[in-house]
């Protein structure tokens, strides 16, 4: 079971009230029953035992230093046996292919591994009923998927119930056999994940289409009468998808050839010319073209050729007789270019940020940077930042050590506060407001130094698909405005939709980078899930925006 | 790496390292002393730990020879005066007195040295732990944020130096602030993920019943035979020690030291009971050595992993 919504739209709220020893305090009517009893009558260990739950941030969960004191830390709370403890961490570690980690200390782990011990760890407790709250917000893509599998198997092998809340739902949709819909505290929506596709359907301008998986997104954009489509032929996956696009493909050629004997001449005319020359086609991918992939930075202006800031050689590693994080690396960014620096977990992006920032200094190699300019920096916990009581004189302080005099700093603070929608908050306590707000915050602190250039490690990191669209906008606006970005990321489909540019990072160096739709159309795997799936027909689209402009073309030339 | 007397189980651990601190401060006697380095010295050598030992060296001789040195210059006790240094008579007793202290000093640093390469703190929780379940909950979960803070505090104050927070530059009354301020940031973060903690806690059944204890040692046939070869070792020179044995008298007058077969005795079993763990890395060397020269059936159990051992003892 799915549970899926917007930020502050009461999933986590919702699924506290299942877990009874975290029920929110606060006013509660209704009743909760489990297996047929009132949640609040089961005996305790029962409901510490049988429900099981996993949260958002994996660090905060863990309360023991190594791996098999915090897998042992629940079952000693039950009081079981030694012996039984014993065979029951053998069967958990077996499963979750933990053993060569159980002497770890946990601090060495990754965020998957962390968040895989802590499912662990709950498991041990053998539950009947598991609930997730965004549980692979703070992973990256690859350990998310692992996570998601892991989950899978439970429910498929072990027939756990599982109640999940999330924001990334291209893996976890497919595999949902019900999705429910929160929204300002309501129940919008109850039904299958195909249902559900068939009722954003229904409602073109609905948000909750951007819920939806890649396949299920570009079905509706490309089908007219999806609403009403029959319900098998709703794509949720990659390969779903790509098998209703090659039908579809053959219907077109079917018409297209009907067409043909039906005597219009121009048309095959048309066709004929484009299909004719491959250049026709190529013309639309090229990045300089109007159908450029490049997504909504079309409207940005192109980046000049104005050298910010440039890395020649630069080697680092954190301790004497540590791993060189970056190998003579060299890099160069442009005014006006959003950057996007990919790479697996570890292999030195924040590192690379740190050191563009002047947070560290490299061993050998040079950073320089243009003439007047500066960089802000955005680390990926914005929590970081904070050190006052309210926002307002979070901005202050800021504004102050910026240099900027009394009323112009005001003037400053409350045109960001409006660009970040954060008036309402001025006297909140920092940590009291959402993660994405706090990050917007830390954003706005960094803006009023005005950098010229603006590193982002992880921007993206657990927003939901709204709050994205909002921060690209934001992106862009600072673009238009001559302001460099280099963002770190994992999110594929977030850089080929607003990058200018896009850089591999591997092995300590920059081992490819080129504009989006060269960089991901060249990948077989780390790429966007639209280039996976129409890559056979149109090699180069990333975005469903793309297909969208080009398909028609596409169709009529086949 | 985790063999020889490593392995055994932390109680056997527990039993050598307190017999040896108490004859450490019951056995004034230079023989038994310098037994003691010696058997703990070699022990850490063969341990693969002889390079952290020099390391620390300058320091515990520093601190040794200083007490060796200082004790005459303030004790005046005893029967012969060697010279008068600054009008202070130096006597004999006084300096022989200072080298057996010097000795007590080494053999309590060798033995913490050695104890702390032994007895890590996990099994020390462990053992702690059957006494006492929740101090031992407790201590753990502390002793973790000691470094999840330093981890932390390291982040807060790299990304608070670009707001203008640093405790490394400045006036020290500036400094002073920004250190508290970054204490503030590391406080306030911690202690609002700390709730969270206590939620997992109480999510996963925290406080319900009495806790167990999951152990991930087993007292084995050879543990039980060790504590068993160390209880009656231990008692012997215990036994003799109260019959007045293995103490060398200095003042006032220091006594000629003589080897009865009382004495005898006592140092045997003595050196039974310090060089028991020798003996055990020495037969976990040997058997590895060995089997370099046996012919295994595969090739790669021959190569690495023994060369490496070897290559320690050289």
């Amino acid at each position: 079971m799915v549970l899926l919504g917007p930020s502050g739209g009461g999933k986590t709220t919702l699924l506290r009230h299942l877990k009874r020893e975290l029920a929110p305090v606060g006013k509660v009517s209704g009743m909760i029953a489990y297996k047929g009893r009132p949640l609040s009558d089961l005996p305790a260990e029962l409901a510490a035992g049988e429900i099981g739950m996993v949260f958002q941030n994996p660090d905060a969960q863990i309360v023991m230093d190594t791996v098999w004191h915090e897998l042992a830390f629940s079952m000693e709370n039950m009081g079981y046996p030694p012996a039984v403890m014993r065979s029951r961490l053998a069967e958990i570690a077996g499963l979750f292919g933990l053993e060569p980690l159980l002497y770890r200390p946990i601090h060495e782990l990754s965020g998957g591994q962390k968040q895989l011990l802590n499912l662990a760890s709950v498991l041990l407790l053998q539950p009947k009923l598991l609930l997730l709250d965004e549980p692979t917000s703070q992973l990256d893509p690859v350990a998310a998927r692992e996570f998601i599998q892991t989950l899978h198997r439970l429910n498929e092998e072990l027939s756990v119930t599982v109640i999940i809340s999330e924001h990334r739902l291209e893996e976890v949709l497919p595999l949902a056999d019900r999705v429910l819909l929160l929204e300002e505290g309501e129940l919008r929506f109850q039904g299958t994940p195909r249902d559900f596709v068939r009722q954003a359907g229904k409602e073109p301008d609905s948000t909750h289409r951007a819920y939806l998986p890649t396949a299920s997104r570009l079905f509706l954009a490309l089908q007219p009468d999806a609403g009403s489509a029959p319900m098998e032929s709703i794509p949720l996956t990659v390969r779903e998808g790509k098998r209703w696009l090659h039908s579809l493909d053959g219907i077109a050629a079917g018409k297209d050839t009907n067409a043909a004997s039906g005597g219009d001449g121009s048309a095959v005319h048309t066709s004929r010319t484009l299909a004719g020359t491959a250049e026709g086609f190529r013309a639309h991918e090229d990045p300089a073209s109007p159908l450029s992939p490049a997504g909504a930075s079309r409207t940005v202006p192109a980046p000049s050729n104005e050298l910010l800031l440039g890395c020649r050689e630069v080697t680092f590693r954190y301790t004497k007789d540590g791993v060189e994080v970056l190998k003579k690396l060299s890099l160069s960014l442009y005014r006006g270019e959003l950057l996007a620096i990919m790479g697996g977990n570890g292999a030195g992006k924040s590192t690379l940020l740190h050191v563009m920032n002047g947070l560290l200094k490299p061993q050998r190699g040079r950073v320089t940077l243009g003439k007047g300019i500066t960089s802000g920096f955005l680390a990926q916990n914005p929590l970081l930042y904070f050190s006052y009581d309210t926002v307002q004189e979070e901005l202050k302080q800021m504004a102050e050590y910026a240099g900027l005099p009394g009323e112009r700093a005001e003037r400053e603070i409350s045109r960001l506060l409006e660009i970040f929608q954060l008036e309402n908050l001025l006297l909140s306590h920092p940590h009291d407001i959402s993660g994405g707000q706090q990050q917007k915050l830390a954003l706005a602190m960094v803006m009023l130094l005005s950098p010229d250039i603006l590193l982002l490690d992880e921007p993206t990191k657990g927003l939901d698909p709204g709050a994205k669209e909002r921060l690209a906008a934001l992106l862009g606006d600072l673009r238009s405005r001559g302001v460099s970005i280099v963002l770190v990321t994992h999110d594929v489909e977030f850089a080929a939709r607003y990058a200018s540019r896009c850089a591999m990072l591997f092995d300590g160096g920059i081992t490819s980078e080129g504009a989006p739709a060269e960089f991901f159309s060249s990948n077989y795997f780390y790429t966007t899930v639209v280039n996976r799936m129409v890559r056979d027909l149109l090699p180069q689209a990333l975005t469903i925006e793309d297909v969208m402009k080009t398909w028609p073309v596409f169709a009529s030339r086949s | 790496m985790s063999s020889g007397f490593r392995s055994m189980h932390p109680s056997v651990a527990m039993v050598y390292y307190a017999g040896l601190l108490l004859f450490a401060a019951l056995l004034f006697h230079p023989l038994f002393l310098a037994t003691e380095i010696a058997g703990l010295t070699f022990l850490l050598v063969l341990q693969g730990q002889g390079r952290g030992l020099l390391r620390g060296l300058p320091f515990y001789l520093l601190m040794a020879v200083s007490v060796a040195v200082l004790n005459p210059l303030f004790s005046h006790r005893g029967a012969h005066i060697l010279f008068y240094f600054m009008d202070q008579p130096i006597t004999l007793e006084a300096v022989l007195y200072g080298l057996m202290m010097m000795l007590v000093l080494l053999t309590v640093f060798i033995l913490f040295i050695s104890y702390n390469y032994t007895v890590t703190t996990d099994k020390f929780m462990y053992l702690f732990a059957a006494a006492a379940p929740r101090t031992t909950l407790l201590t753990l979960m502390t002793m973790r944020f000691v470094p999840l803070f330093q981890r932390r505090l390291r982040q807060i104050t790299l990304i608070q130096r670009i707001r203008g927070v640093d405790a490394g530059k400045g006036s020290l009354r500036s400094r002073m602030r920004d250190g508290m301020t970054l204490l503030k940031v590391l406080l306030t973060w911690s202690l609002e993920e700390a709730l969270q903690t206590a939620d997992s806690m109480k999510a996963r059944g925290y406080g319900i019943r009495k806790r167990s204890v999951y152990g991930i040692y087993k007292l084995d046939l050879q543990d039980k035979a060790m504590l068993l070869l160390f209880t009656v070792s231990g008692w012997i020179p215990l036994f003799f020690w109260m019959k007045g044995y293995g103490v060398l008298d200095i003042y006032p007058r220091m006594k000629p030291m003589h080897l009865g077969w009382a004495d005898a005795a006592m140092y045997a079993s003595f050196c039974v009971f310090v060089l028991t763990p020798l003996a055990l890395e020495g037969k976990e060397k040997w058997l590895w050595r060995s089997s370099r020269h046996s012919s295994y059936p595969s090739a790669t159990l021959k190569k690495t992993g023994t060369r490496f051992m070897s290559s320690h003892l050289r």
